[in-house]
Parts: C-alpha cells; sequence; structure tokens
C-alpha cells in the first residue's frame, strides 16, 4: 500500500507546488544556459531545490532529500563565484532535475523513491567539491532502477564522513558504479534507442524532462482563486433568493391569483433565473479554468534536451501563456503537444548547416502560442524551417497505398497538408526515436478531436510549418445543430457544420455508385443520416449538411431542421450506443441524442452508395 | 505555558510548508494562525495587526527570513516580538547568523510537533524570566 498513509493530502500539495517549482527551475537552467553568470537565475534555482527539500523532509523522502541538497550545494557554490558553469556541470544538472521528477513520479504513485543514481549523486558531489565530475550520462531515468545493495556501501563511502572523502574514494565510488550499471554508461542513448515501444514511452514519460509518468492518475486537485469561488457562492446565493420569490409566486398564483401584477412578477422572477443561472454557469466553469502557462512551462526544456541531442540550436518562443483553459483540456494537451514539438525540432527545423546554405540565421525558432478567438481557444506550433511540400506528401500518402492515385489529384493544399494526420503517415522512412516513439500525427489528431478540437496545417516550402489547432472553450457545453428525420431530433456537433444546403433531386448525379453533389466545384458524397443510423429510408432527405472532418468533407441527408442550441452533455458512461457521443435535454424536456459522427462514420460500408430514389413520401 | 489563543504568523513561500506549519500548530492547540508569503508580506501583516509569534522560513524571494528578524528587531513597535527561525540547514554560520540577528529560536526542517512544542516553550519560559 502506500507509503503515505495518512499525508495524502499532504502530498497531494508538495507535488503539485513542487511540480510547479520543478517546472520553473527547469525553465530558469534553459535561460542559464543562455546567461551562466546570472546571479538572480542562479539564486531562484538554488531556492528551489532549496524549497523542494525542506518539504520532502517532512514527506520522509530521504533519497530526495539527499538529491536536491546535492544539487542545492552545488548552486550555493555557482551562485557564490566558488565556481563556474561548464557544459558537463550544466548536463550534470539537468540530470539532476530530471532525477527530481522522477521521485516525483514515485511519490505520486504513493511509494518512497529509489536513491537516485549512485554516479549522479557522486558527480554532483564532485562537481560541488570543485574537483573533475565523472561523466554523467545525459537521462538518470535510466539508472534510476540502481537501487541496488551496493548502494549502501556506496553511501555511506561518500556521505558518511565528510572529512574522509578525498580524490581517491571517489574514483574508486564511481568505478563500483560502473560495476552496477554495466556497460551502461557508454552505450546508453543507443540502448535507449532499441528498447521495445512500451517501456521507451515509459521512461521518456517520467523522464522526458516534464512529461508526466503513464501510469499515474490525473490530478484530481485543482487551485482556484477564492475571489471566483466568492463569485459561485454568490450567486447561488442570489439564485436561492429567486427561487424564494417563485415559491412564493407559486403559492399565489396555485391559491388563484392571476392578475396582471402576479404573472408580472413572474415573468421578472424567470427571466432573473434565467441569467442568474446561465452567470452561474459561466462562473462555475471559470473555476475549471488555468493559465496554459502551466503546461507551457514545462517545453522550453523538452525542446533544448531535444536540439541539443540533435545538435541543433533551437528556441522555443512562447506566447499567451495567461490563456486560460479548461484543467482537464491542459492536461489532455500535454502529449499532443510535446508531440507536436518534438516534431517541429526533430523535422521541422534544419540543421545549422542547412541553414546556413539556405541563408538563415543559424538559431531556429519554434512559437508556442495560445490565444483566445471568440468562444475558442487557439494553440499555436510553428517553426521557420524547411517547410512541407505538398507533392512529396500527396506522393508518399499514395505510396503508402493511404489513397489512390486519383484521390491524390483532388486534393486541395489543406487537404494534402491534412494527409500527414492519417495513420500510417509519417514522412521519414525510418522512425527516429525522439519524436517516433511509436505514436504519429494520427494520435495528435485523435486526441484533439476528442476535445472536440481541430487541428489545421499550413506550410510554405523554405519558410516554415504551421499547426494550428483550435478548441471549445469548454467540454461541458457543446454548441449543437438540432436536425430531424421525421419527427425525431438528433444533435450534429456545431463545429463540424459548414453549411446547409437544400438538396435538389435533380442535381444528385451518381459517380460510381456514389450519390454525389457539386458544391462550388467540389465534389461531395450525399449520405443519408438515415443509413448511417442503419433505418429504413422512407424518403428522399430534402436538406443537406455539408460537414467537414480531418479526413473528409460530405453532405448529411436529413429530413428538417429544429435549430441551434448549446446542449449541456450528459455521457452515457456505461451504456453508449455506437456513433452517439451523450445526450442532451431540450427547452421542451425532450431527451436527443447527440452524433458521434466520426464513430457513424467508421464502418466503410456507409459511406459508400447512392440514395436510393424513393417516391416522395 | 504560551497562550493557545495567541496569533501566530507562518511566513514561508512554500504553501506546502506553511501549510505543515499550521497543521503542527494544530496538534499543539494553537489555531489563531495567519500566513504570509515573504518577509515582505509578512512585515505588511505584522504593522497593521497585532502579533503575538512569529515562525519563519529563512530562504525566501523578496524579503528572507533574516532580513525580517532583522528588520522586527529595529522596528520600536516590533521589536519584543518572538521570531522562531525555520531552516533546512543545521549550519554553524547560519545558527550563528540568526542569533546575531536577535532570532528567539532556531528550528531545523524536518521536525515533528514535539520539538516544535519544545522550542515555543523555551522560547516563552526565557520571556516570562527576562
Amino acid at each position: 500500500m502506500s507509503d503515505f498513509a495518512g499525508m495524502e493530502d499532504l502530498l497531494q500539495d508538495f507535488l503539485q507546488e513542487a511540480g510547479d517549482l520543478l517546472s520553473d527551475v527547469d525553465n530558469k537552467l534553459v535561460d542559464l544556459e543562455k546567461s551562466p553568470d546570472d546571479r538572480g537565475l542562479l539564486n531562484d534555482i538554488f531556492r528551489g531545490f532549496h524549497t523542494i527539500k525542506g518539504g520532502a523532509g517532512f514527506l520522509n523522502a530521504a533519497e530526495l532529500v539527499t538529491l536536491c541538497h546535492r544539487t542545492e550545494t552545488l548552486f550555493d557554490k555557482l551562485r557564490n563565484g566558488e565556481l563556474a558553469l561548464s557544459p558537463e556541470l550544466m548536463d550534470m544538472i539537468m540530470a539532476a532535475t530530471k532525477g527530481v521528477r522522477n521521485m516525483f513520479g514515485d511519490l505520486s504513485s504513493g511509494v518512497q523513491p529509489p536513491p537516485a543514481p549512485a554516479d549522479l549523486l557522486i558527480s554532483l558531489k564532485a562537481a560541488a567539491e570543485g574537483q573533475p565530475a565523472p561523466v554523467v550520462a545525459q537521462d538518470a531515468a535510466a539508472g534510476a532502477d540502481a537501487g541496488s545493495p551496493d548502494w549502501d556501501a556506496l553511501h555511506a563511502a561518500v556521505s558518511g564522513q565528510q572529512a574522509a572523502v578525498s580524490g581517491e574514494v571517489i574514483p574508486a565510488a564511481a568505478s563500483g558504479a560502473e560495476n552496477e550499471h554495466g556497460a551502461r554508461p557508454a552505450g546508453k542513448e543507443d540502448a535507449r534507442g532499441n528498447l521495445p515501444a512500451p517501456q521507451a514511452q515509459h521512461k521518456s514519460g517520467g523522464g522526458g524532462g516534464g512529461g508526466r509518468r503513464v501510469d499515474v492518475a490525473r490530478e484530481n486537485t485543482i487551485r482556484v482563486d477564492t475571489a471566483r469561488l466568492d463569485q459561485v457562492l454568490n450567486l447561488s446565493g442570489e439564485i436561492g433568493l429567486t427561487k424564494n420569490r417563485l415559491t412564493s409566486l407559486r403559492a399565489d398564483i396555485l391559491a388563484g391569483k392571476n392578475d396582471s401584477e402576479t404573472l408580472h412578477a413572474l415573468d421578472q422572477a424567470v427571466s432573473q433565473l434565467d441569467l442568474l443561472v446561465s452567470d452561474l454557469q459561466n462562473s462555475v466553469m471559470k473555476t475549471r479554468m488555468q493559465p496554459i502557462g502551466r503546461l507551457f512551462q514545462k517545453y522550453p526544456r523538452i525542446a533544448r534536451d531535444l536540439a541539443r541531442q540533435l545538435g541543433k540550436d533551437v528556441e522555443l518562443v512562447l506566447a499567451g501563456e495567461e490563456t486560460e483553459v479548461d484543467k482537464n483540456m491542459i492536461e489532455d494537451l500535454s502529449d499532443p503537444l510535446v508531440h507536436l514539438i518534438r516534431n517541429a525540432v526533430d523535422h521541422g527545423v534544419e540543421s545549422p548547416e542547412e541553414r546556413a546554405m539556405a541563408g538563415k540565421s543559424a538559431k531556429s525558432l519554434v512559437r508556442l502560442e495560445a490565444r483566445q478567438e471568440g468562444d475558442h481557444i487557439v494553440i499555436v506550433v510553428a517553426d521557420d524551417g524547411h517547410g512541407m511540400a505538398q507533392e512529396a506528401i500527396r506522393a508518399k500518402a499514395v505510396e503508402k497505398g493511404l489513397i489512390t492515385e486519383e484521390e491524390a489529384n483532388t486534393l486541395d493544399d489543406r487537404q494534402s497538408f491534412n494527409l500527414i494526420l492519417m495513420p500510417g503517415f509519417s514522412t521519414k522512412t525510418e522512425i527516429s526515436d525522439v519524436s517516433g516513439r511509436g505514436v504519429g500525427m494520427d494520435v495528435v489528431k485523435t486526441n484533439i478531436q476528442k476535445l472536440n478540437g481541430s487541428i489545421e496545417i499550413r506550410s510554405e516550402p523554405g519558410k516554415g510549418s504551421v499547426f494550428l489547432i483550435s478548441l471549445p472553450l469548454t467540454l461541458a457545453i457543446l454548441p449543437v445543430l438540432l436536425v430531424l428525420l421525421g419527427d425525431q431530433p438528433f444533435a450534429l456537433p456545431l463545429s463540424l457544420v459548414r453549411e446547409i444546403l437544400p438538396i435538389e433531386r435533380d442535381k444528385v448525379q451518381e459517380v460510381g455508385g456514389k450519390s454525389t453533389l457539386v458544391v462550388r466545384g467540389e465534389i461531395l458524397p450525399v449520405i443519408p443520416l438515415v443509413r448511417l443510423l442503419g433505418w429504413q429510408q422512407e424518403r428522399y432527405p430534402e436538406y443537406g449538411v455539408l460537414m467537414q472532418t480531418a479526413e473528409r468533407s460530405f453532405i448529411l441527408g436529413v429530413d428538417s431542421f429544429a435549430g441551434r442550441d448549446d446542449a449541456v452533455i450528459k455521457s452515457l458512461e456505461d451504456f453508449r450506443p455506437h456513433g452517439v457521443a451523450g445526450v442532451t435535454t431540450l427547452s421542451n424536456g425532450q431527451i436527443v441524442l447527440i452524433l458521434d459522427m466520426k464513430e457513424l462514420l467508421s464502418d466503410p460500408g456507409v459511406i459508400n452508395g447512392r440514395v436510393p430514389a424513393l417516391e416522395a413520401g | 505555558m504560551p497562550d493557545a489563543k495567541m496569533r501566530i504568523l507562518v511566513v514561508d513561500d512554500f504553501s506546502t510548508m506553511r501549510r505543515i506549519v499550521r497543521n503542527l500548530l494544530k496538534e499543539l492547540g494553537f489555531t489563531n494562525v495567519d500566513e504570509a508569503e515573504d518577509g515582505a508580506i509578512a512585515l505588511q501583516k505584522l504593522n497593521a495587526e497585532p502579533f503575538e509569534f512569529v515562525i519563519t522560513d529563512w530562504n525566501m524571494p523578496n524579503m528572507d527570513g533574516l532580513t525580517l528578524l532583522q528588520t522586527v528587531r529595529s522596528t520600536p513597535t516590533l521589536k519584543h516580538l518572538p521570531v522562531l527561525m525555520i531552516t533546512a540547514e543545521a549550519k554553524k554560520e547560519n545558527i550563528i547568523a540568526a542569533a546575531q540577528a536577535g532570532a528567539s529560536g532556531y528550528i531545523v526542517k524536518p521536525f515533528t510537533a514535539a520539538t516544535l512544542s519544545e522550542k515555543l516553550n523555551k522560547i516563552f519560559e526565557k520571556m516570562a524570566v527576562a
């Protein structure tokens, strides 16, 4: 069971606060590389480790205390000018922060972390004492399992008696550590590349400079500004008062009082309630909103580590960190953004040589930006690299058998770029260790779609690529279009709807056994909703909804419309029929199914085929 | 014995730590506790309302615990206020610096409610004698 019985609350608080602190330290480390003599930065980083150490002490996390203490001692020397920062020292410090993050991972699964890799601890100590440091492997995570019996002896040797530590003890201890790891330090990078996929993912999840470990449950606490909570409290009080007013009006009306004054009062009370409830919904939603900067701040480190590994000079520029996004969305965005940023650094930007040849600055810029546009949040990942050529993408997709030559010729710019989001597409023939990770851009797309968002790609050869992610402000309320089949309404996510058009039967053409309509030069298949639902078609669809998913555009044939609505989604967690995302209740109390278009379209049989020409019924 | 109703200010930039200290104080029966995030905020609070005891961390941004202590000692209205310093270090030079600045006591992280209680009692014994 947990090593922290009775301390769970404390542990949660610590992990959240210390996690933020560590991300901050990570960013400051990236800054420190640019200005290694900045005393302010050195001091802040020192304090970061110091504070984490202090908190860890109360959790009895002795190994975390040890690691933080050694790193802190090193920073103490650095900030006092007793030591100067060198690239070797920087690598060691980076390894130490990774080690600390791994330990947070252990703590969050309720176990006391094992000791940090012995060679790291020894190097930190040696460095703080001004001795030449034994080489530390980049990846502390890979050594995190070094808690073998030998370690106690090592620990005693290096920390037992400070005075006894001499130049002789350290090399001896270091070689001990090396034996323990086998030949690992030398061939570590290679070994990591060859790990089977799930394991590799686990490692990079915990040690990737910021990712949370895959096996750790999502955070279920949230920090809310008390002003926002007060607003919720205030509004619920107001609603209570309005409810009292309505109760008394009801009594009056039931008693037969229905003069114009009473009805006017009723009207007023209901309008007020209406206003208050929407205010309350807004306020409650706001309590879930968090600045996206909390997520962004871990990426500069990831970009930096990867760029260094690839021998590139990349700066990740952040903008719009104060943009507020739903907490769950922040968590679900984490992995897709890691992937996009890795992708930009790995495939997007060129090597310094290539950039020099192209007449570009040696340093490449990757921009990560968030902003609110109307009722949407837009997140941009842009690079100034070599961009993508549409022809190459189309050719690749045909070669991989994802589309036919014929289909390839009909694609416009946007659709061509969207091909890279298809499962099985990768423009590099060999999957690289860095951004490959066995998952592709299709996973990014799937994750974004889960959030009811969309992704758009723009690219200009020679200038760079832009990935635009557009997300709804909240997951709880979904703008929908209500369509009718006979008398039965269904709700479609409005984000997929491009336009509504009447279906004129004489304009419908049969092409290759498919019913199609030409809309402004674009040939689009007509798919009646009845067929998607597997119902018997009773009459010819009168209206078409031009819908656009990431894969395709098509016209959904329906009988009529019942308007648009902001649906409050109730999910059907235990019982969810195929193709139904959830349900919502209309103002008249009627229950409406919200359709999951992607799932409905997943059955290839429903897409092809003609619309039977029935007699109008 | 210190009065359980006395008003205590806990100063630390790490909110988890403030909570830890608060919980320990609660265990000892002290519930009249306020918090400050750094020395500067602490000073504002101390000047604005009466407190009878200050427990402060050493290492903080803006104004650290030692500066807070020195400022308290040089402010006529506050100079008799007992201040307990918390640090993660048991270094001799730190203890000397704290003593020279006029700290009433010194406690090293991590500590238990018993240790805290002992320190508090010692400080109040001394104050009673003086």
